[in-house]
């Protein structure tokens, strides 16, 4: 019987058009969309090198990590040349934007940046991109080299800008467990992708949803004409959402596959470890529609529009409208980021993308899982009840 | 006779309103128990509550002799449902749809497949196996509705009210099929607000309003309970009102109504009424289209206990 339902189950949602409209044709038209969009900015963009100015000063000449990735960056005999930099004084940067000669300075203040522009662009949003980046690196190497200074009895006399330092030419040397930043990996559009792929995985959710619906009495006529069958409840749900988590990995697998071949996304070398992550946030968007459909009562066109409503917005916070986006809530408000579970997919395959280490990673699987896990407890005392005050 | 379902002193209320109120009955095995109401009356709830679907305040349900609980999968696996609202899958088509639902009590592949045609045979749907339920008319979707809810060939099929809004040929298809599950061992309970079908149909009749039982019996007895014992219906036209008031003044007449067509006259006592009534219009030369004589219906006793017609 378990199979008995579980293969009709797959029927049903095969055969719904709604459900296949969002979970495997909507992400394939917005991936398509993406790649005709960032296509065009990628190509506009890859002869253009960026005209910059950093301001000289003590804290500049202090700061190793600022100073080598952007020497790295304005290497004239590097294709991956990025920017024109000219190290300049405040008011000579300010002279050179007002002429139009930069599109924006970046000035240290201790170990802050602050990026100047009087306008707004793609190669604003890029420079500002790669000073975030940058910052964002370099104050995890300075935690993890502390983390380790703690850990570890080390001489004293070594301090934390001297092994940053070292850690910068060993940077330089692609020795380091960090990987440099070059054009290529600066590829914003990858972003967009991860987004996407967290966007399909979350939006399994309404299988789930539709999955526990149709075995709910309260819900749907055919829930109470299932409910007063002899299979057992636990039995007839796993089956269902089994359906459920299969559609949605044929809908990704559908994904992966287009976007692969027909679009050309270089996902990297990590293919095991992506689908993995894959599956993980299916089974969290699952775990989303499982709750949605149990804890909330609305109808079912209501709880549809939540859980979109809820993805789509993950998503946006993730960064799938604006790269920056992700950045600017990871700085701001970190904790949104943390609790988001497109944010941690994304953040899982960036991890891929960036890092040669996989702790980022596993953190971004366990997180979801855990945040799948305890979905699915609260959900369960819902689920549980077999009568109902009124249907 | 072996009891298949005993309710006692069975009590919901929702909030303040009390849809079933401290209500008792058997059904026997092999009868068709009709229950007979207005919309609202406490049929679905009734049903509802012996599936086990519904919380209830108070009351003791046992079906075949055992006290019925959510899990209660062996009584589950003898009860047949079929719902008032269409409870099948649009995404399968009328084959796949029984076989579903069959497939939830019926674990043997070759056994499921005979019964899954029994049951499109009894219905009516054999050159419809590969229709969508969309692609049906309604009363070709009530029967796939009826098939899903007793392929499983059920002990105890619960059947409410499966002819709304279903054509005449259907309906008649649909009350064949009944009688045939009756035929063939099946206790049934048949709620409706249709006396006609519960007329056609029941062994006993129980009337419910406001979640209270107002009587129960065969329909004979139940007909009994009428204050009246025959109608008379004559389709005239410019009745003279001095002629109304002369059948008025029989003693055996009850009422008399008339709109301008058509003229009706309930007796007390139903002998020769009929043809009393038209040597009367014979007597006094006047024409009329059609005549015809009536027993009392359940419509009238439930008018007689309740003061309001079943389909208010």
């Amino acid at each position: 019987m378990f199979i008995h339902n579980f293969k009709y189950s797959l029927k049903t949602l095969f055969r719904n058009k709604m459900l296949i409209f969002w979970t495997f044709a909507f992400p394939i038209i917005l991936g398509t969309l993406f790649n005709l969009a960032f296509s065009n900015i990628a190509d506009t963009e890859k002869f253009d090198i960026i005209d910059i100015a950093i301001v000289n000063n003590d804290d500049l000449e202090n700061n190793e990590a600022y100073k080598t990735v952007f020497k790295q960056l304005s290497d004239e005999s590097s294709e991956d040349r990025m920017f024109n930099t000219k190290y300049v004084s405040e008011d000579e940067a300010k002279k050179l934007l007002e002429n139009d000669d930069i599109v924006g300075y970046m000035k240290l203040e201790g170990e802050t940046p602050k990026v100047t522009f009087v306008k707004s662009g793609t190669n604003q949003t890029i420079f500002k991109y790669v000073v975030e980046e940058i910052a964002q690196r370099s104050n995890m190497l300075s935690n993890i080299v502390e983390h380790e200074m703690k850990e570890s009895v080390m001489p004293e006399n070594i301090n934390t800008e001297e092994i940053l330092h070292k850690a910068n030419e060993l940077a330089q040397n692609n020795e380091i467990k960090l990987k440099n930043i070059s054009n290529k990996n600066l590829d914003y559009m990858m972003i967009e992708f991860y987004t996407l792929i967290a966007m399909a995985c979350l939006y399994g959710g309404i299988l789930g949803m539709v999955a526990i619906n149709q075995n709910l009495a309260n819900m749907t006529n055919q829930g109470k004409r299932i409910s007063i069958s002899p299979m057992n409840k636990a039995k007839l749900l796993i089956s269902s959402l089994l359906a459920g988590y299969v559609a949605q990995l044929v809908g990704l697998a559908l994904l992966f596959v287009y976007t692969v071949f027909v679009l050309k996304v270089d996902y990297g070398n990590n293919v095991g470890l992506i689908i993995l992550l894959s599956m993980v946030g299916s089974f969290t968007g699952l775990s989303m529609g499982v709750a949605v459909a149990s804890l909330v009562k609305a109808s079912d066109n209501a709880k549809s529009g939540i859980l979109i409503g809820i993805t789509m917005l993950g998503c946006f916070l993730a960064g799938m409208m604006g790269v920056s986006m992700k950045y600017v809530i990871d700085k701001n408000v970190p904790i949104i980021n943390k609790l988001n579970p497109a944010n941690m997919i994304t953040d899982g395959f960036y991890s891929l993308y960036y890092y040669d280490t996989l702790d980022r990673y596993y953190f971004n699987v366990a997180s979801l899982l855990i945040f799948a896990f305890i979905l699915i407890a609260i959900s369960f005392f819902s689920l549980r009840r077999q009568k109902y005050d009124s249907i | 006779m072996e009891n298949v379902i005993e309710i006692k002193n069975l009590v919901k209320q929702y909030k303040e309103l009390k849809a079933i109120d401290d209500l008792s009955f058997e059904v026997k095995k092999g009868e068709i128990l009709g229950l007979l109401g207005p919309n609202g009356s406490g049929k679905s709830t009734t049903i509802n509550c012996i599936l086990s679907l519904l919380n209830y305040n108070n009351g003791i349900i046992k079906i075949f002799g055992k006290e019925m609980k959510p899990d209660s999968y062996d009584i589950k696996s003898k009860i047949g449902v079929v719902f008032q609202d269409v409870s099948v899958f649009d995404e399968l088509t009328v084959y796949e749809n029984i076989d579903y639902f069959c497939g939830l009590y019926i674990k043997d592949k070759e056994t499921r497949k005979k019964y899954v045609e029994d049951a499109i045979e009894l219905v009516g749907l054999k050159d419809f196996k590969k229709f969508y339920p969309k692609k049906l008319s309604g009363g070709l979707l009530r029967r796939l509705n009826i098939a899903c809810g007793i392929a499983h060939k059920p002990e105890l099929i619960f059947f409410d009210e499966p002819t709304v809004a279903v054509d005449p040929q259907s309906r008649n298809n649909i009350l064949d099929g009944i009688k045939t599950l009756r035929d063939n061992g099946a206790t049934i309970v048949y709620t409706t607000h249709y006396m006609e079908e519960v007329e056609i149909l029941c062994d006993r009749v129980i009337i419910l309003d406001k979640g209270t039982i107002l009587a129960s019996g065969t329909t004979d007895e139940l007909k009994e309970l009428a204050r009246i014992e025959e109608k008379v219906t004559v389709e005239v036209n410019n009745l003279d009102d001095k002629y109304i008031e002369n059948i008025k003044s029989n003693n055996n007449v009850d009422e008399v109504t008339y709109d301008g067509n058509t003229l009706l006259v309930t007796y007390i006592e139903g002998k020769n009424n009929l043809v009393d009534m038209i040597d009367y219009l014979k007597k006094e030369s006047i024409k009329y289209n059609k005549i015809y004589s009536e027993r009392p219906t359940l419509n009238d006793v439930f008018l007689e206990l309740t003061g309001k017609e079943l389909r208010d």
